[in-house]
């Protein structure tokens, strides 16, 4: 199976989603207005339909996928999920020092020790700025 | 014209006194700086930095947050070029053409002369686009008067059919990418009937998916993990600057011409709807190329094809400036983000800006040719400080991207909720990058959807139901005989050149 038509399947079933929900659209029963809101989105899902079909059963796209080194990718997309989670929990300014580090390291930095520095340098001048100066609510965690 | 002059120059006055303000001045300042950085750093664009940006502006002052806005854009087009002339790896997508021949110069000890000629370019460009801008929105404002919805409905539809089949790649995939924006932006209580749609009961859906959200989710967070996927080794070496940032005689002589051309051209590719920076410098180069004495010479280090691209990029920041600003219509990804950023200070671009919040636009406009001139004073002199950006490792950038992502989509709402879908969409991002989907029209369709579904629907309320209105109304006709056009021209090039017509 080509990339694309992978591609085009998972459009496909996004697509109809979307259009099955869109049809769920409550069309309030007054007559204030001529068209409802569940005209534009019907329009959108079933277009969107068309174009995945096509997708699944027009010309194939001969250009082909670039390699991806998925080892690299799905560690680093976890930690940065283990770090929303932890965001508001742990508080911002332990989970961003010690996201940054481990993150950089994930994408290959090797040099431990420069990094940690300068993950805890961004991380108190982010809140330095934006926290103390702009007044932003970052979450403090168990600082707090 | 003539009795619009007097008033011009009062409210240019006005504007220049509030972008000289001390603080207004700092504003500019920081922009143009961040800018510059943004440009220079490949992976980070003035979209992504203005949405990042806007939640954390949203206590400021809008004249402060545009002049910041303006001065991030336009430093981002000139930042680009640094990076494309030393690393052959352009710091935007509108610099990429600017690498022909601008690397080829730099290998060949010319990397003062090609920097010179963008930095000295830019600015050229910069403030002709930003009189222009000036003399054009005004007029064009006095025309959008006599619009109604139907127009910017038939608006709307053509900036996003152009960006969708402009983006490069196949149309279908242009359309795709402009069909999940809309769809995407559908999502919310729809304010004419006040139902909830696409939301599950989902509390923190009601208002929609912002553009911060969506933007900081595909661009930033999606090519975080792009990047992770692929270029790992990529490690960046930057050609050394061995003379100084300068021109020679024969340098000015040709590059003059080319600024000229690359302004000109800009300029107008900016105002069009969808077009944009990308296309304004390959075009530039184009004509740049045809022109010349010596085609040849192109590839090989020609100074006029980085002159006159890099004036395109810059000019065509200022052209783009002239639909959101008099139209309320934006016509690129950076534009459709300053779009929200005016909406999220309840303010409407179109007409009614002009009018109602005259001290913005013109302290905007004003801030854009204070921006100008502290660029050119940036840049010339401080390259060196600038190249050393691109030894900040890539993994630590862009793991503090990430960081900062998190940190400007949760203060939009102080919800953790946000900063998951702005991961979702990360994630839809990486796909649609591996599959080679534009992300740019997804981004304007998220934006102008809303805004595109309730021209319609008040058109046809006002119609009555009528459906021809839209062709019956001569404005409106002529746009959308354009937006057909624009969309069948690229299967019709492809049918021209499979089949040998012509």
């Amino acid at each position: 199976m080509s990339p694309d038509r992978g591609l085009g399947i998972v459009f496909l079933i996004v697509s109809a989603s979307y259009t099955g929900a869109a049809m769920l659209i409550n069309e309030p029963s007054g007559q204030y207005t001529v068209i409802g809101p569940r005209l534009v989105p019907l329009v959108i899902g079933v277009v969107w339909i068309a174009c995945s079909l096509w997708i699944v059963i027009g010309p194939k796209d001969r250009t082909g996928l670039s390699a991806v080194e998925w080892s690299v990718v799905c560690p680093s997309a976890l930690a940065f999920l283990v770090y929303i989670l932890a965001f508001e929990r742990v508080g911002y300014l332990v989970a961003t020092a010690v996201f940054i580090a481990v993150e950089s390291s994930l994408l290959g930095s090797r040099n431990w020790r420069r990094d940690v520095i300068v993950s805890i340098g961004i991380t108190v001048s982010v809140y330095i700025v934006f926290g103390l100066l702009l007044g932003l609510r970052l979450p403090e965690g168990f600082l707090g | 014209m003539t009795a619009l002059s007097p008033l011009l120059g009062n409210h240019l006055a006005d504007g220049f006194a509030s972008a000289l303000e001390p603080l207004n001045l700092l504003f500019g300042l920081v922009g143009v700086t961040a800018g510059t950085a943004i440009g220079v750093l490949p992976g980070i664009g003035p979209a992504l930095a203005i949405s990042m940006l806007l939640p954390v502006t949203f206590g400021m002052d809008p004249v402060g947050a545009f002049i910041l806005f303006g001065g991030i854009y336009y430093g981002a087009m000139y930042g680009g070029s640094t990076t494309s002339i030393l690393v052959k790896m352009p710091g935007e997508a509108s610099s990429v053409v600017t690498a022909l021949d601008g690397f080829e110069m730099a290998r060949r000890g010319r990397a003062g002369a090609a920097l010179a000629t963008a930095a000295i370019g830019s600015f050229i460009a910069g403030t002709f686009a930003t009189v222009m801008l000036m003399v054009l929105a005004p007029a064009l404002v006095e025309l959008a008067l006599e619009f109604g919805p139907t127009e910017y409905f038939a608006l709307m539809a053509l900036a996003l059919t152009s960006v969708g089949g402009l983006s490069g790649g196949s149309g279908l995939k242009g359309l795709v990418a402009i069909l999940g924006g809309l769809a995407l932006g559908t999502i919310g209580i729809d304010v004419q009937t006040g139902q909830p749609r696409f939301t599950f009961g989902v509390p923190g859906l009601l208002g929609g998916i912002s553009v911060v959200i969506a933007t900081v989710g595909l661009f930033a967070v999606g090519e975080v993990f792009w990047f992770a996927a692929t270029s790992q080794a990529t490690r960046t070496r930057s050609l050394a600057v061995a003379a100084g940032v300068k021109l020679n005689r024969q340098d000015w002589r040709r590059s003059i011409p080319a600024w000229l051309r690359g302004t000109v051209i800009g300029f107008f590719v900016g105002v069009l709807p969808g077009a944009g920076a990308t296309v304004a410098s390959f075009l530039s180069y184009t004509v740049e190329r045809r022109m010349a004495a010596r085609p040849e010479v192109f590839g090989k280090g020609a100074i006029e094809g980085v002159a006159g691209p890099e004036a395109a990029n810059n000019a065509s920041a200022g052209g783009s400036l002239v639909p959101l600003l008099a139209l309320g219509v934006p016509g690129s990804g950076t534009t459709a983000v300053m779009l929200a950023a005016f909406q999220m200070y309840g303010l409407q671009p179109g007409p009614l800006l002009f009018t109602q919040n005259s001290h913005l636009v013109w302290s905007l406009i004003a801030s854009l040719y204070v921006s100008n001139v502290l660029l050119l004073v940036l840049n010339l002199p401080m390259i060196r400080v600038w190249v050393r950006l691109l030894q900040i490792p890539r993994p630590l950038l862009f793991a503090a991207v990430l960081a900062f992502a998190t940190l400007g989509v949760y203060s939009l709402n102080n919800n953790i909720f946000d900063v998951g879908l702005t991961y979702g969409l990360g994630v839809v991002g990486f796909f649609m990058r591996r599959h080679n989907i534009p992300l740019a029209p997804t981004i304007l369709a998220v934006v102008l959807g809303p805004l595109l579904e309730q021209e319609f629907r008040r058109s046809i309320s006002i119609s009555g139901g009528d459906l021809t209105v839209f062709l019956t109304r001569p404005v409106s006709a002529a746009i959308l005989g354009t937006v057909v056009l624009v969309a069948i021209y690229p299967a019709v090039k492809r049918l021209v050149e499979e089949r040998r017509w012509l």
